[in-house]
């Protein structure tokens, strides 16, 4: 392309060049599983001259699922927020704060209804109407189904948002509920992604984000509405530590010989075998290899997962979800029924020269007339 | 024709001792390499060509002897005489041929002497190893009287025809036990063995069916050495075995149909299955169409159309005893996915056996006097 | 007829067939629990699929005494030759591995447990019957059934390699050595060649679940019963590695069949299971009754003095008779 184009796009682009932009879009599409082409489309989308809006409401939560984002390297934070998308509310990330925080985010709201996406993070308290957070004066309830009945979609990105996380667990003195289950409620059919995880890794949230961005559409779901490329298999699956697991090699205490060889948690109560996440592939913060718990040594407790994470005692045992490979087990019936080929075919001959020598010594020895009864002399 | 005009080496045993030498050479194979080199026998298959033919059919086959031997010496039909000791040498080498196969085909041949000493008696196996060791060593007793003329040895000879009747009568007693208990092997495996076998009755049937078999073969090797090594038919001979076998049939097909009845029900064998199929093919090849044939008068006076029974009643026979050995199994096997069909090794050892008993038959009645009152 | 075993040994001696010395101690074949009977008791349900015990029982196997001791050979653990090590993914029982996790599945198999779009795993391995059919039909009783705590074993320098307990047995269990010329029969002796140690069955010992547990056979029932007798949902402690364990997994009760597999199939075995699904769903073929196979067999031996009898007697007769009738006749 011709020099002055080329500065434009640079410049546009913040002096990334234009093949660095391509390389972390195919990088991103990579990660979702999406041909290589995509990175192409997804660098379109991105670099549109209106970036799409983006308000993001927390509820009950810790703030790790942004302080999560903030480790993220391909997209930076920055990148995402200043040059791919327009972050119009944030509580953590505003530049201003009290009412000009709030006056963006309805003027964001007025302009772009029907066409932002709502970042929701944090458990809703539902008991006592709500009162047990407030934002500006009104509960996160409230919040939640004004803003989500408005929005394009929500991505409700933790393990709180999307099933209740922490503050559902027993008791739930709050009564916290998952967004999705907030809007069904209400009647509001605003398509929900559910990225959890405490926190969840932040490569599955943007790459959602980056997806919608450039197909209109959410990626394939689940029954839990979380999205397959990342959720759709146990850790189990993909764990590190599976050949330990698999040859029954067992750490039994932390700090014992076992523990120290690295092998298998199971014993210790890894929530892995029932546990949907991509931890094991994607590990967390770029940092090289055994940066996840399993990694470090600490079994799994199923964090994004619904009926697992803070909610199962830490060393119980897990329950595999299902049969896993790559572990190869025979079936208990492998032949399909019948007799096997090889011995239909003996059997085949057998009876075919029982049946051939009996034709033949019927054709030939039942009508011949008896020479033979004559002596033979010599 | 007389014994010195009897070939030895002609085209046809040419061939005989091609294939046995080659068999000679698998068994060596077999002895260094072991049995998953040389057979397709696998965990599904234990048991196959080897055991279904050489060693079960091979005793089956082996029957006439010890009936012939009965007949002349205990019910004392003199009648029969004149093929005696050609139906006892048959079976000697038929029981040679058994032995040899069983002993190739254990996982440890060099041991087959532990059962003589390390006993087991509620083993069928440990009843059929002590049976066929003693049973062989009669027929050697039986024949022997054929090699003493041979080695000239008068008082030897003597002494053997006076306790012939003793031991004749032993032999009996044995292959009626040890042909029952071939089938009773397979008691064992009900859950495993298809119903259309499988029953308290197998060991009487196997019995049974030996009986109809034995008399069968007696015919039929006397035709074919009658034509072989010309000599006259002996008519009466002929009748008198195939209206004994027209009884034994018609029982054996009664007892057939009852354990039919009172097991799967006669439906069961007309399923279309595999099973089922084979045990149509059995009964018709073996049982019903020589029943029938058997009945008509005329077709018991022809010398052809007997040759033709027994013709049947041999395969019919020795598919029933592939049936029961392997073919029955054959369903529960093939659910663990495994399969078998014999190997060239197997089919060339089990040639070679029965070359070796078309050869050492031909043998010996060149050089021994097997038919003492038939040669022309 | 029939005659029990104790008076056929008599009559064989009485005939002069007893010429050797060597009379097995298993005259008799057993109907009853060994006094001091020990067992295994697999549940399906805890089981999940790691293969552990399967290892484990290939390390512990492979020692002098064990199942799978092969003089002069490596252990398979260590064995740089990985075809017969470890590692070898046994699609079976074969004659390296006589302990094999094997499962069924339906339709999307997501449910464990459950026979519809679900998954069960089985532990396959020598069920070590009260009345073994293997031990009845070996002919030099290389197959024998330990009478005080019943563990089902090899003696192999007897073996002469019939394989004719590869037929009778039920389960399906006894595997062969094809492959070598010098051939054994394999399959699980229970690590009976670990009690002296005061160890137990290595599956038992490296379950991580409790799926496998050892212990007496009375004890193992009472578990078994018990475990039958919860609701499901239920929490309970399940005891890991043996029946009496102090170390529990505190886990749900599954859904159980209402019944315990070994009790009286085959006349009664002394490895028991529990599972979720039917029990021929996951291998066991329905038409295992509780049946003592040997008595099968006993049925026609137990004739055989009789018939003997039968047959000398009416065949010396008949040649009597039918010589006199032939010397009047003036034939010889």
């Amino acid at each position: 392309m011709k020099h002055d184009e080329q500065n434009l796009l640079e410049e546009k682009l913040g002096g990334v060049s234009r093949r660095d932009f391509i390389k972390f879009c195919s990088a991103v599409a990579a990660a979702m599983g999406l041909p290589l082409g995509m990175g192409e489309k997804i660098a379109e989308a991105v670099t549109s001259p209106k970036r799409p809006p983006v308000l993001w409401l927390s509820a009950q939560e810790c703030t790790g699922c942004t302080e999560s984002l903030l480790r993220a390297t391909h997209p930076t934070l920055e990148k995402l927020i200043l040059e791919l998308i327009s972050l119009d509310y944030h509580e953590t990330l505003n530049a201003g704060a009290g009412h000009q925080a709030e006056e963006a985010r309805i003027t964001s709201m007025k302009e772009n209804k029907g066409k932002y996406i709502l970042v929701v993070d944090g458990s809703i308290p539902v008991k006592d109407g709500g009162i047990y957070c407030k934002i500006a004066g009104k509960t996160a309830l409230s919040l939640l189904e004004e803003m989500g009945s408005q929005a394009a979609a929500v991505i409700a990105i933790g393990s709180c948002a999307s099933w209740g996380g922490i503050p559902s667990a027993d008791p739930n003195p709050t009564g916290a509920t998952p967004a999705h289950v907030v809007l069904k409620n209400k009647g509001i059919t605003t398509p929900v992604v559910n990225i959890p995880g405490c926190p969840p890794n932040p490569y599955n949230f943007l790459s959602t984000v980056l997806y919608f961005l450039t197909f209109k559409k959410l990626p394939e779901l689940d029954d839990q509405a979380r999205p397959k490329f990342a959720y759709g298999r146990i850790i189990h699956e993909n764990c590190e530590r599976r050949p330990h697991f698999d040859a029954g090699r067992f750490a039994v205490q932390f700090g014992d010989e076992g523990h120290r060889k690295g092998y298998c948690l199971y014993k210790l109560g890894c929530k892995g075998p029932e546990t949907f996440n991509n931890c094991s592939i994607q590990l967390f913060g770029d940092v090289g290899s055994a940066s996840w718990p399993v990694g470090t040594g600490h079994p799994c407790f199923g964090c994004s997962e619904k009926g697992v994470g803070f909610t199962l005692a830490l060393h119980s045992p897990a329950r595999p979800k299902y049969i896993t490979p790559p572990s190869l087990f025979t079936e208990v019936y492998p032949g399909k029924g019948g007799v096997p080929s090889g011995a239909k075919a003996l059997a085949a001959g057998v009876a075919g020269v029982a049946i051939g020598a009996a034709g033949a010594a019927m054709m030939t020895g039942l009508g011949k007339k008896d020479e033979d009864t004559k002596d033979k002399e010599e | 024709m007389n014994q010195k005009d009897i070939k030895v080496i002609t085209p046809f045993s040419m061939v005989l001792i091609g294939i046995m030498a080659a068999g000679a050479a698998v068994a060596l194979y077999r002895l260094l390499f072991g049995l998953g080199a040389s057979t397709n026998l696998n965990d599904a298959w234990p048991w196959g060509l080897w055991i279904a033919f050489d060693v079960v059919g091979g005793v089956a086959l082996a029957a006439g002897g010890f009936i012939i031997a009965g007949a002349v010496y205990i019910l004392n039909w003199k009648k029969y005489k004149p093929i005696v000791r050609a139906a006892i040498m048959n079976t000697f080498l038929g029981y040679l041929m058994a032995a040899t196969s069983i002993t190739l085909d254990i996982g440890h041949p060099f041991r087959i002497w532990h059962p003589l000493v390390m006993w087991q008696v509620n083993s069928i196996m440990f009843i059929v190893a002590i049976h066929v060791v003693l049973y062989t060593s009669t027929l050697a007793t039986e024949s022997s009287p054929m090699f003493f003329e041979k080695l000239n040895m008068p008082r030897a000879l003597k002494f053997v025809n006076k306790i012939m009747v003793g031991v004749v009568l032993f032999g009996v007693l044995l292959s009626c036990l040890h042909q029952s208990s071939l089938g009773a092997l397979f008691l064992i495996a009900p859950s495993k063995l298809s119903a259309l076998w499988s029953g308290s009755l197998l060991p009487y049937m196997f019995l049974v069916s030996a009986v109809l078999l034995g008399l069968n073969m007696v015919s039929f090797e006397t035709i074919l050495t009658g034509r072989v090594f010309k000599h006259k038919l002996p008519m009466d001979i002929l009748s008198g075995l195939a209206k004994g076998s027209l009884i034994v049939a018609v029982f054996y097909f009664v007892m057939k149909i009852w354990q039919l009845a009172k097991g799967p029900g006669i439906g069961a064998a007309f399923d279309g299955s595999t099973a089922g199929n084979m045990y149509l093919v059995e009964m018709l090849v073996g049982v019903i169409l020589p029943m029938i044939l058997l009945s008509m008068k005329d077709m018991r006076s022809r010398v052809s159309s007997i040759f033709t029974i027994n013709l049947l009643v041999i395969t019919g026979i020795v598919l029933n005893r592939f049936n029961v050995a392997t073919f029955g199994l054959a369903e529960y096997a093939g659910q663990s996915g495994m399969d078998y069909f014999p190997s060239v090794m197997e089919f060339i050892l089990t040639l070679a056996m029965v070359s070796f008993a078309i050869f050492a038959f031909k043998l010996s009645v060149k050089y021994l006097n097997v038919f003492p009152e038939g040669q022309h | 007829m029939a005659m029990n075993r104790r008076d056929f040994l008599k009559v064989a001696a009485g005939s002069g067939l007893l010429l050797a010395s060597d009379i097995p101690a298993q005259a008799t074949m057993p109907e009853k629990l060994p006094p001091q009977a020990v067992g295994i008791l697999y549940d399906a349900t805890l089981c999940i699929g790691c293969k552990s015990c399967m290892v484990n029982c290939k390390i512990y196997n492979s020692v002098p005494g064990g199942a799978l001791y092969l003089k002069g050979r490596d252990i398979p653990y260590e064995a740089n030759n990985y075809e017969k090590g470890i590692w070898d993914a046994p699609v079976d029982l074969s004659s390296r591995t006589v302990n094999i996790i094997k499962v069924n599945t339906s339709g999307t198999a997501v449910n464990k447990d459950s026979a519809e779009n679900g998954y069960s795993f089985v532990k396959q391995h020598c069920m070590h019957c009260i009345s073994p059919a293997c031990v009845s039909v070996c002919p030099v009783g290389a197959l024998r059934k330990d009478p005080v705590n019943g563990v089902v074993y090899y003696v192999e320098n007897r073996c002469i390699g019939c394989r004719y307990c590869m037929i009778a047995c039920p389960f399906k269990i006894p595997r062969y050595e094809f492959e070598y010329a010098l051939p054994q029969v394999r399959k699980c002796q229970l690590c009976h060649h670990r009690y002296e140690e005061g160890k137990y069955s290595a599956c038992c010992e490296f379950c991580p679940t409790g799926a496998s547990i050892f212990g007496k056979v009375v004890d193992l029932k009472k578990e078994a019963e018990k475990r039958l007798s919860l609701k499901t949902g239920q929490e309970y402690d399940f005891p890991v590695q043996t029946v009496d364990s102090k170390f529990t997994m505190r886990r749900q009760v599954s859904k159980y069949i209402n019944h315990v597999y070994g009790q009286t199939e085959a006349g009664g075995t002394q490895y028991l299971m529990l599972a979720g699904v039917p029990f021929d769903w996951i291998g066991f073929n329905k038409s295992i009754d509780k049946t003592f196979l040997p008595e099968l067999t006993w049925a026609y031996i137990s004739k055989i003095p009789a018939v003997a009898a039968l047959v000398i007697g009416a065949g010396t007769l008949t040649w009597a008779i039918t010589s006199r009738k032939n010397k009047d006749k003036g034939e010889s």
